[in-house]
C-alpha cells in the first residue's frame, strides 16, 4: 500500500522502482487537473503495472471523478500483456481487501467481436488497441459512447501521430474504382429488387433523412457521444440534400462520381492539388456540388442499414469511395491530393494512384482531447517531449521523462563513427554504396560476434539498404566469417518467413549456439518484439533510419508542418529517424536485471542534434569518451563492459539505490532524493 | 575355502610353477594352482582378468602355458608330466579357449570403457600420462574414483554422448584454390562431407541414389560445386542439373517449416498487429510487389542469398538437435524439422500463458525465494577479470610512495617557472612525444600484454597439464578426508605424500629445465 500525496495505491510489488513512484506522482497530478499528460519513462520499469495501480486506485476512491480507463497499446502481445498485469493487480486487491472483485475489465483484441457495446458501457476498465479509438470507421462503432469521464492512455504511443494520418487517409487505385463498380451495381440491383417487394422501406428511409441527422446532433450536443471527425458539425444541422436523398438518386450520384474518379486517374504524369482544387475541378467537370459530397458517407450507410445487408466487408470499396468524398469535401486544409501514373520505382508499368493523405495528425485525435478529460501519452521513447503536444496540437498539464536508477549501468551506448582505417563509418546517401563503409560495417558485426555471447540483433536503415549490405558481404566472404561465431538470420518482408526466422533465432540463443538477427528499423521486428537478456546482448544500429524522403506525400507531410506548426523539415525528419533509432536499440533492455550494448553505427550520431533527440535514459550514458569510436575501441570497450556485466548482480545491490523497500520509501530523505532524480533534465 | 563350492572343471596333476611342482585346476569363474602337497593355491587368476593365453611352440623341450592378465602380468605353467604333457597342456588350452571368451566380454566393458573415456576426453588421456605412465599414481587409484562416477551416473547418459553439432561456416571452409591450370580445386574433408549431408539430407539422398552406380564420389562432388544449388546467389533455373531437385526440396522445407507457424505467440508477427486498417486506408500502400516480375535479376538474387542463409542456419540448427530423438521421428524429418511441433498443437495455450507471465514478470521486484547459495567472493575481482599480467621489471612501489611522488610533483609544480629560453627542439619534442604514445619506447612497458600472448603456446601447454596433474592429485589428497578408515590413513601418510613429492619434483624439473633453455 503506496501513499501517492494523499491516495492509498495498492501495488502488487514488495519492492518499488524511484521511478514508479515518481511516474504515479506525475500521473496522479495529471488526473487531479483532469488535463492531459506526456509521460516517458523506459521500458523494463514497470510503465503498465504503474499505471494500472494508480488509476484503478484514484476510481476507487474519486468513483465519480473517473469513471473508467480506455488504456491504448499497439500490438496484440502488448495489450495481452497489459491485460495479464491487470489480472494480477486484480488478484492482489483481492487478497489484500479480502472482497471479491467488482470491477469489470475488457478487453478487445481482436475486429471480429465487434458487439460488445454494453458491456463496454459498463466496464471500468477498457483495452484494445489504438484503431478503436482513432479511426473513425471503428470508433463510431465502439467507443462513440464511452463515457466523458474517463481516463485514456495510449501507451507505446511514440508513432501515434502516424496512426491518426494513417486513420484518416484514402488510396485509390483501379482496382479499387472496378470493385466499387461492381459494389454500386449490386446496390442498385438490390434497390430495384426492394422497390418490387418492399417499397415502403425505401419511404421510410426517405422521411427519415428529411428529418436530418438530428439524431446525431441531439447527441453530440447533449455530449453523449465521442464526435466522428469524419462527420463535419455542420452537416448534423442540415438534412440529407435532395439530390441524393431517394436510394436511385444517390445510386446514381454515386455513378457519376465513379466516372469522375476514373477519368482523374487516367494521367501521364504527377499531379498534386489542394482538397479545394480538387472540389473545383469536380464541380466543373460532372458539376458534383460540394454539398452532397460531404454527406455521401453518412448517405451510403444509411442505405445499407435500410438495404438490410449483412456483410458490409464486401461493400469496402464503395464505402471508401464516400468516406473519401466526405473527407475531402469537408477539410480545406490538413490534406493533399497526388495522383501518381505509376511508381516511381517501374515507370513503365501504369498504376495509377489517388492518393488523399492526411498531413494533420491533430484531425484524427481532436475528438479524443475535446471529449475525455484526461489522456495520457506515454512510451519508453517519446523525446523530445514537446513536439508531441505541437504535432497533434493539445495542451499538456504535466510534461515529464524519467530516467532508469540504475545500481550498475546496465546499457552501453556506444557511436561508432570510424573504421579501422579511419573511413567515416555513414548510411549517408552519398557513401551509401561505398565499398570501404560496407567492409567496415561487416567487420564491426564480425569482430562483435566474436566478443558479445548469445543473441546480437542488427538494423538497417531500410530493407533495401540491408538487401545490398548482405549481398556485398556474402561476396566479400563476411557472413561465412561470421557464421563461424554465430548464425545468421535475416528479415524478409514475408511476415510468416521473418516469425520462423525470430523463433529459431531465439532458440539458437536458449542452446547456447549464439545467433545474429538482420533486421530492419520500422519493421515489424523493431516495433514488436523484445530482445530480453540473452535474445539480444547488443544490438548494433547501421546508419540513422531516416524516412525515405523522395517520397510525394512525406514532401507535403514536410511542407505542411513548416507552414502549420513551424517545425523545420530538418528537425522533423531528424526527430522521425531518431526515434526509430531509440526504438531499435530500446529493444535489448528490457529491465534493470536487463544488460546489453547498443551501438550506433554512423558519425552523425555523436552530432548533439542528433544526440540530443535521444531518451534521455539512453543520452546520460553516451559520455564523450564513447562519441566517435573505431572498431576496434568499441571492441575494447564492449569487452570491458560485458565482462563486468557478467558478475552476479543480487537484490541486495540494487536495495536503496534502484529498488525500494516500502520503509525506505517513506523516508522524508529518500522522497527528496526521488524528486530530485525526476526532475533533473 | 570359497574354492570348495566352486565346480571344478579340470585337474591336471603334474604342472610346474616357478619350478615347483603342483596341481592346475580350472574352474568355472578361475584358474588355479597350488603346490603339492598344500591344501591351498599360491597362483589364481580370474578369467575376468586374463587377457589372453600363450603356449609354447609345437616341438619345444618345455611344454608351457603362459596366461597374460590385463595389468601385464603374465604366469607360467610349465607341464611335466613326461607321458601326457602335450595333451595336457592341450586338454587345459582347449577348456580355457572356450571358457576365456564368455569373461572376456565382462572384463573388456571395463576396459572398453576406460579406453573410451581416454579417447574422449584428453584432458583426461593427458592426466592419465602424466600421473599413470610416469608413475605418480597406480592405475587402479587413477580409476578408483573415476569409475565410480561413472558408475553411478545414469548408463544411458554415459552411453549416449553429446552430439557435437555442425558449425554454421562449414561451407566457408571449403574455399576453393585455383590450381595454376584454370581450375578450382576445393578440399573436402569426411568432416566437412558429413556435415553437408547432416545439414542438407536431400544431398545425401542424391549421392546414395548416384555414387558409385552413375557417377564417381569426384564426379558427384564436382557436380554439387558446379550446381546453382551451392551458389547461393544464383537464380536456380537449370533442369538438368541433379540437384534442381535439391533445391526445390528445401523451397518445400523452407515453405513448410513457414507453414508451421511459430510455438512462441510473442515471436509471431502474423498475429502482431491487430489488423485494423482496411484496404484502401492508410498513408503507404505501395505494398512491396510480390510479383517477380517487375524485381530486377539482381534483386531477386539477392533476396535468394538471403533466403538461404535462413534456410542454412535452420538446417544447421535443426542438424543439432535432431540426433536426440527416436527414428520414428527421423522418418518423418523432411516435412517436420521438429520433433514437438505436433505436441504444440495441444499445448498452445499454456505456452502462451508462460510466455506472458514471464513477459510482465520483473524478478527483482519480488522478494527473493530461491535458495541461499554461496557466491564466489573476489577480493581482487579484477584480476579475475583481466588474467595475469607480466611482472614489470620495474620495482614495486607502495601507495605511500605514490602519494609521496604525487606529492612532491604538485610541490614541483606549483614553483615551476617555465624557462623559454632552454626549451626543447621540435624534433627532440616530438620524439619524445612518439616514445610516450602507444606503441612508442616509453610506453611499451605499460601496454597491457597479456601473458598468454608472451608465453610460447608450448610452454603454456606444458604448464596447463602440470597444473591439471597437481589439482588431480590434490583431489585425491582431499577425497581422503574426513579420515575415518585406517586405508584412508595409509593412503594419505604413505604414498599420497610421496605422490605429492613427486608432483612437486617433477614441476622443479621442468622448471629448471624451462630456464636453462632460456638463458
Amino acid at each position: 500500500m503506496l501513499n501517492i500525496e494523499g491516495l492509498l495505491v495498492h501495488f502488487p510489488y514488495d519492492y518499488i522502482y524511484p521511478e514508479q513512484y515518481s511516474y504515479m506522482l506525475e500521473l496522479k497530478r495529471t488526473l487531479d487537473a483532469k488535463g492531459h499528460g506526456v509521460l516517458e519513462m523506459p521500458s523494463g520499469t514497470g510503465k503498465t503495472i504503474s499505471l494500472l495501480s494508480l488509476i484503478v486506485a484514484y476510481q476507487k476512491v474519486f468513483p465519480l471523478e473517473v469513471s473508467k480507463l480506455i488504456y491504448c497499446s499497439r500490438t496484440v502481445p502488448e495489450i495481452e500483456k497489459v491485460v495479464e498485469e491487470l489480472r494480477k493487480l486484480m488478484e492482489y486487491y483481492s487478497k489484500q481487501t479480502g472482497e471479491s472483485n467488482n470491477f469489470l475489465a475488457l478487453a478487445l483484441s481482436s475486429r471480429k467481436n465487434l458487439c460488445i457495446h454494453p458491456e463496454l458501457m459498463h466496464a471500468n476498465i477498457v483495452v484494445y488497441s489504438y484503431h478503436y479509438l482513432l479511426d473513425p470507421k471503428i470508433a463510431d462503432l465502439v467507443s462513440k459512447e464511452l463515457t466523458k469521464k474517463s481516463v485514456v492512455v495510449f501507451d507505446e504511443a511514440h508513432n501515434i501521430d502516424n496512426v491518426c494520418i494513417d486513420s484518416m487517409s484514402v488510396n485509390i487505385s483501379r482496382r479499387t474504382l472496378d470493385r466499387c463498380q461492381t459494389n454500386v451495381e449490386t446496390l442498385q440491383n438490390t434497390i430495384q429488387k426492394i422497390k418490387e417487394t418492399d417499397a415502403t422501406k425505401l419511404k421510410m428511409e426517405y422521411r427519415r433523412l428529411v428529418e436530418g441527422l438530428k439524431e446525431a446532433n441531439v447527441a453530440r450536443e447533449t455530449d453523449v457521444y465521442l464526435s466522428n471527425p469524419v462527420l463535419p458539425d455542420e452537416i448534423l444541422q442540415e438534412a440529407v440534400p435532395g439530390t441524393i436523398r431517394t436510394a436511385e438518386h444517390f445510386v446514381g450520384f454515386l455513378k457519376r462520381f465513379l466516372e469522375y474518379l476514373k477519368s482523374r486517374l487516367r494521367v501521364h504524369h504527377v499531379v498534386q492539388e489542394s482538397t479545394p482544387q480538387f472540389l473545383k475541378d469536380i464541380f466543373d467537370k460532372v458539376c458534383i456540388d460540394r454539398k452532397p459530397l460531404r454527406f455521401c458517407a453518412e448517405r451510403l450507410r444509411s442505405l445499407l442499414r435500410t438495404l438490410e445487408i449483412a456483410d458490409i466487408a464486401d461493400f469496402s470499396a464503395v464505402t471508401l469511395i464516400s468516406n473519401f468524398a466526405t473527407l475531402v469535401s469537408t477539410y480545406s486544409q490538413g490534406f493533399t491530393i497526388i495522383i501518381e501514373p505509376f511508381e516511381d520505382r517501374t515507370p513503365t508499368i501504369a498504376n495509377p494512384v489517388l492518393h488523399f493523405s492526411c498531413m494533420d495528425p491533430s484531425i484524427a485525435i481532436k475528438p479524443v482531447f475535446q471529449r475525455f478529460q484526461s489522456v495520457i501519452i506515454t512510451s519508453g521513447t517519446l523525446s523530445p517531449l514537446d513536439i508531441y503536444p505541437r504535432i497533434l496540437d493539445f495542451r499538456p498539464v504535466t510534461m515529464a521523462s524519467f530516467t532508469m536508477t540504475l545500481a550498475r549501468t546496465c546499457l552501453c551506448p556506444l557511436i561508432v563513427g570510424r573504421g579501422n582505417d579511419q573511413v567515416a563509418l555513414s548510411s549517408k546517401f552519398e557513401t551509401r554504396e561505398d565499398f570501404a563503409v560496407i567492409r567496415n560495417y561487416g567487420s564491426l558485426l564480425q569482430e562483435m560476434s566474436a566478443i558479445v555471447p548469445d543473441g546480437i540483433v542488427a538494423f538497417f536503415t531500410s530493407y533495401m539498404y540491408m538487401e545490398n549490405i548482405v549481398a556485398a558481404w556474402y561476396e566479400q566472404g563476411i557472413l561465412e566469417n561470421i557464421q563461424r561465431n554465430k548464425l545468421i538470420f535475416i528479415e524478409t518482408p514475408d511476415a510468416a518467413e521473418t516469425s520462423m526466422a525470430l523463433e529459431k533465432y531465439q532458440e539458437a540463443c536458449e542452446n547456447g549456439r549464439g545467433a545474429i538477427l538482420l533486421s530492419v528499423a520500422r519493421g515489424k521486428v523493431s516495433e514488436g518484439i523484445d530482445f530480453v537478456h540473452h535474445f539480444g546482448r547488443a544490438v548494433i544500429m547501421f546508419g540513422v533510419p531516416y524516412v525515405y524522403t523522395q517520397s510525394r506525400i512525406l514532401k507535403a507531410r514536410l511542407e505542411y508542418l513548416r507552414d502549420q506548426f513551424q517545425i523545420r523539415e530538418n528537425d522533423f525528419l531528424t526527430f522521425d529517424a531518431m526515434r526509430h533509432a531509440a526504438q531499435c536499440v530500446g529493444r535489448v533492455i528490457r529491465g534493470k536485471t536487463d544488460y546489453g550494448l547498443m551501438i550506433f553505427a554512423d558519425k552523425r550520431y555523436a552530432r548533439a542534434d542528433k544526440r540530443g533527440k535521444l531518451p534521455r535514459w539512453i543520452q546520460e550514458h553516451i559520455s564523450d569518451g564513447s562519441l566517435n569510436l573505431t572498431v576496434d575501441e568499441a571492441v575494447q570497450l564492449s569487452k570491458h563492459f560485458l565482462r563486468q556485466m557478467a558478475q552476479p548482480f543480487r537484490q541486495e545491490d540494487q536495495l536503496g539505490l534502484s529498488l525500494l523497500t516500502l520503509e525506505q520509501l517513506e523516508s522524508e530523505e529518500m522522497l527528496k532524493k526521488i524528486s530530485q532524480i525526476a526532475h533533473q533534465t | 575355502m570359497a574354492a570348495l563350492s566352486e565346480e571344478v572343471l579340470l585337474v591336471v596333476k603334474k604342472v610346474r610353477q616357478r619350478k615347483q611342482d603342483g596341481t592346475l585346476y580350472l574352474m568355472a569363474e578361475r584358474i588355479a594352482w597350488g603346490p603339492e602337497g598344500k591344501d591351498r593355491f599360491t597362483v589364481s587368476h580370474l578369467y575376468a582378468d586374463t587377457r589372453c593365453q600363450k603356449i609354447s611352440p609345437d616341438g619345444k623341450a618345455k611344454i608351457q602355458l603362459q596366461l597374460v592378465l590385463h595389468t601385464g602380468e603374465s604366469t607360467t605353467f610349465h607341464f611335466s608330466n613326461d607321458s601326457s604333457a602335450l595333451k595336457d597342456r592341450d586338454a587345459a588350452k582347449e577348456l580355457l579357449q572356450q571358457l576365456l571368451p564368455k569373461f572376456k566380454k565382462k572384463a573388456n566393458k571395463e576396459l572398453e570403457e576406460k579406453n573410451r573415456m581416454l579417447q574422449e576426453d584428453p584432458v583426461l588421456f593427458q592426466l592419465y600420462k602424466d600421473l599413470v605412465v610416469s608413475q605418480v599414481i597406480s592405475a587402479d587409484e587413477f580409476w578408483a574414483n573415476r569409475l565410480g562416477d561413472t558408475n553411478h551416473a545414469d548408463p544411458s547418459l554415459s552411453n549416449n554422448k553429446q552430439e557435437v553439432g555442425i558449425s554454421g561456416a562449414f561451407l566457408a571452409d571449403i574455399r576453393p584454390q585455383t590450381d595454376g591450370c584454370n581450375g578450382l580445386r576445393y578440399n573436402l574433408t569426411a568432416d566437412i562431407i558429413e556435415s553437408i549431408f547432416r545439414t542438407y539430407p536431400t544431398v545425401k539422398e542424391k549421392y546414395c541414389e548416384n555414387v558409385p552406380h552413375n557417377l564417381t564420389e569426384k564426379e558427384f562432388w564436382t557436380r554439387f560445386f558446379q550446381s546453382h544449388y551451392f551458389h547461393r546467389d544464383r537464380i536456380n533455373t537449370g533442369t538438368q542439373d541433379i540437384f534442381s531437385e535439391c533445391a526445390k526440396q528445401d523451397e518445400q522445407g523452407l515453405k513448410s517449416m513457414v507453414v508451421q507457424g511459430v510455438k512462441n505467440p510473442l515471436v509471431d508477427l502474423l498475429s502482431l498487429e491487430d489488423k485494423t486498417l482496411d484496404e484502401g486506408y492508410g498513408v503507404c500502400t505501395t505494398l512491396p510487389s510480390t510479383s517477380n516480375s517487375n524485381r530486377s535479376v539482381k534483386e531477386s538474387s539477392n533476396s535468394a542469398i538471403i533466403k538461404r542463409f535462413n534456410h542454412h542456419s535452420a538446417m544447421v540448427l535443426a542438424a543439432g538437435s535432431r540426433k536426440g530423438e527416436t527414428p520414428a521421428n527421423q522418418a518423418s524429418e523432411t516435412s517436420n524439422t521438429d520433433g514437438n511441433s505436433r505436441d504444440s498443437v495441444f499445448f498452445q495455450p499454456p505456452v502462451k500463458k508462460v510466455k506472458l507471465k514471464e513477459a510482465i514478470e520483473y524478478e527483482d521486484l519480488q522478494r527473493e525465494n530461491r535458495p541461499k547459495t554461496v557466491a564466489l567472493n573476489l577480493k581482487k575481482s579484477d584480476r579475475y577479470a583481466h588474467g595475469p599480467v607480466p611482472l614489470q621489471s620495474q620495482q614495486y612501489t607502495t601507495s605511500q610512495d605514490i602519494i609521496n611522488s604525487v606529492n612532491y610533483i604538485q610541490h614541483e609544480m606549483v614553483n615551476y617557472k617555465p624557462n623559454l629560453t632552454q626549451v626543447l627542439s621540435s624534433t627532440t619534442a616530438s620524439s619524445a612525444i612518439a616514445a610516450l604514445s602507444s606503441g612508442g619506447v616509453l610506453m611499451q612497458a605499460a601496454t597491457q600484454q597479456a601473458i598468454n600472448q608472451m608465453v610460447p603456446s608450448e610452454v603454456q601447454g606444458e604448464l596447463k597439464h602440470l597444473y591439471a596433474a597437481a589439482g588431480e592429485l590434490l583431489r585425491h589428497f582431499w577425497s581422503c578426508f574426513p579420515v575415518n578408515t585406517p586405508f584412508m590413513e595409509e593412503k594419505l601418510t604413505g604414498h599420497l605424500e610421496e605422490m605429492l613429492q613427486t608432483a612437486y619434483s617433477k614441476f622443479h624439473i621442468w622448471q629448471t629445465r624451462r630456464m636453462l633453455r632460456k638463458t
